[in-house]
């Protein structure tokens, strides 16, 4: 039974590579509350951003269910899928955030453009980036140039951070974003990571090799662990 | 599709080296095509408006085509002339409308100079069913009057009543300069070998010619009484225009000539003889448009190949794409609509290089080669090679396209 009170939930879940018969992802029951911020674990090629790609739909797995706020998107049909992700989940990386050869505030409103600015209007998320990005101290001729490539490694995070809250998604996904990072600034990523999160209501769920920040997460889990190998 | 279109052409601006090599080869590739096809076709409707006026060319009996060349564009020399008691005997045929003599072998300048009679003025006729026009003057009426083409007057700058003296030969040293003719009349434009013509008449080389023989004036002659031209009947002319009354006749009358027993004459039909011609030519033609559509082709291939190489490089643009929401036929369809940008530009610049081009060349190939050249935008042909070059690059790019947006969905992020 789905809970209301998760917002991913995983069952039964069986994936592997085609090619690479070596690799497996099985995960038997694995669930998030919402609102919680959640931490997984792992080494490089222990199949982290495999599980990312699966949980955001880009992927789809052999068997299981995924429920994303009560929606198993495994049953959706490929076109929903794309909807679906862009409206629910934002994403960030460690690295190439960024279309480079667009602004950032387009970077920042490309999920909206996927969803045709549902229920609100192209104000509404224009503003609403302005707004983020004051608060996360980008100024506004920095969020309209004309190109993303002369960002700062740091705007761009920032940057990225708002695209992925832009669209209000349920889930964000975060693959190693601190890993490039100092451990001042990694720090300081994963407060504002919060901050945002805890004001947008969202759900978080980072996967990382780095274990020096587990104590900042409410959950901690070690994907070797969760990953029943067969 | 907005934003698709903005992200291809932003993505686009952001690898300006290759697109903009991409671009040029593919727009020189088609320019290329174009203008060979125009080139073609031009020359093909040119050297046919020539050959219009009349039914039959009668000539001495040589090449077919040789008679065709010399009598109708003044190419090459005709090897031997024409009696003119045929030329009259062979009129009284009343199956023939009309016929219009010529006689060649005299220059001025570079320009051939054609003994006709006035009927010429009226019958000549090129392209299509257009007449002979004077921009200036009037047809031949005294002896030492002639008539010029437009080339003529434009290229030595000649005006009404200008006088100008005729060469023996062609390139030949030797003037009949004690016979001074006068402009009286300067033809319009007609794009046809009429252009480059000196046009007298058919008397009045009668009389420049009479000291000569053989090509060379008789020492002692004395010079003729310029008041004295009784005896003026031609007694040789190089060819003859002839018109049929019913067109079934033209073979018939042809098959007489060709017997004609008092001399070697024979009638070619100019429009057959022209295609037997043709026929020769269009292998070279047809050999230029292959190789430019193989040009074409290898062109398509290369923008396969950057649209190739540049997907590995693109791998982390497309998995960013689907992650904030493109579904696989979103990366397909931007990368179609890549290739059709190209593929737009490339044949909007075609079509401004070839107008361009055409404006600055075709009356330099006007003036210099004779090959006039109408200039008009794009035909149905030319719209509808533009089309299937728009085609041809979808078909093409649907194979990287295809990859693209599979890669995105089998490596994930």
């Amino acid at each position: 039974m789905s809970s209301s009170n998760n917002t991913l939930e995983i069952k039964n879940l069986f994936f592997e590579w085609k090619e690479k018969k070596k690799f497996h992802l099985n995960l038997k029951a694995f669930s998030l509350k919402k609102r919680k911020r959640v931490l997984i674990l792992g080494e490089s090629g222990s199949g982290k951003s495999t599980l990312l790609n699966i949980i955001s739909g880009i992927i789809k797995p052999c068997s299981g269910v995924i429920n994303i706020n009560q929606t198993n998107i495994t049953t959706l049909p490929p076109k929903k899928i794309d909807y679906f992700r862009a409206s629910n989940i934002g994403v960030i990386f460690q690295q190439f955030n960024l279309l480079e050869y667009i602004s950032p505030i387009n970077n920042i409103l490309l999920p909206c453009y996927f969803t045709g600015f549902k229920k609100k209007n192209y104000k509404f998320f224009h503003q609403k980036a302005f707004h983020l990005a004051d608060k996360l101290g980008i100024k506004k001729n920095i969020l309209t140039q004309n190109k993303s490539k002369e960002l700062s490694v740091g705007q761009k995070q920032r940057i990225a951070i708002i695209r992925a809250i832009i669209n209000t998604p349920k889930l964000i996904l975060a693959d190693e974003p601190t890993s490039a990072l100092d451990n001042k600034n990694k720090i300081k990523f994963i407060e504002l990571l919060f901050e945002v999160c805890e004001q947008e209501k969202t759900t978080l769920l980072m996967v990382s090799h780095d274990t020096s920040i587990t104590k900042h997460f409410d959950d901690n889990y070690l994907l070797e662990s969760i990953n029943k190998s067969l | 599709m907005r934003v698709l279109t903005n992200l291809a052409v932003k993505s686009l601006l952001s690898r300006k080296v290759s697109v903009i090599l991409t671009v040029v080869s593919l727009t020189l590739s088609i320019s290329l095509y174009l203008t060979i096809d125009t080139l073609r076709l031009g020359a093909k409707k040119s050297f046919f408006g020539n050959v219009k006026t009349g039914d039959l060319i009668l000539g001495s009996r040589s090449g077919e085509i040789q008679l065709l060349l010399y009598s109708l564009f003044q190419i090459g020399n005709p090897t031997n002339n024409i009696s003119w008691d045929s030329y009259k005997k062979i009129s009284k045929n009343t199956d023939i409308e009309w016929m219009v003599p010529i006689s060649l072998g005299d220059s001025h300048k570079q320009f051939r100079v054609m003994g006709t009679s006035k009927a010429y003025f009226e019958r000549y006729e090129y392209r299509n069913e257009k007449k002979l026009a004077f921009q200036n003057g009037n047809v031949f009426n005294d002896l030492f009057d002639v008539v010029i083409g437009s080339d003529v007057a434009k290229k030595l700058n000649y005006n009404l009543n200008d006088n100008i003296v005729i060469a023996h030969g062609i390139s030949s040293q030797s003037l009949h300069d004690e016979f001074p003719f006068k402009v009286k009349g300067i033809l319009k434009k007609t794009g046809t070998s009429v252009d480059r013509l000196v046009l007298v008449s058919l008397k009045a080389l009668e009389v420049i010619h009479k000291d000569w023989k053989a090509g060379i004036k008789i020492p002692n002659a004395k010079k003729s009484n310029n008041n004295n031209y009784n005896d003026l009947e031609p007694k040789e002319i190089t060819a003859a225009i002839i018109k049929i009354k019913s067109p079934i006749k033209i073979f018939q009358i042809q098959r007489q000539i060709n017997k004609y027993e008092f001399e070697p004459l024979q009638a070619i039909i100019p429009g057959i003889s022209l295609s037997k011609l043709w026929q020769i030519v269009s292998v070279t033609e047809n050999i230029m448009l292959l190789i430019s559509a193989m040009v074409i082709i290898s062109s398509f291939i290369g923008m396969t190949a950057i649209l190739y190489s540049t997907l590995n490089g693109r791998r982390k643009e497309m998995a960013l794409l689907r992650i904030v929401g493109a579904s696989p036929y979103t990366i397909f369809t931007l990368m179609i609509t890549e290739a059709l940008i190209i593929a737009i530009s490339s044949i909007f610049i075609s079509i401004f290089l070839i107008q361009f081009l055409a404006l600055i060349f075709f009356p330099i190939l006007d003036q210099n080669y004779g090959l006039y050249l109408e200039n008009k935008f794009l035909s149905v042909k030319d719209l509808l090679f533009l089309l299937s070059v728009l085609f041809l690059s979808v078909i093409v790019s649907i194979f990287p396209s295809l990859k693209a947006s599979k890669d995105s969905i089998n490596e994930g992020i």
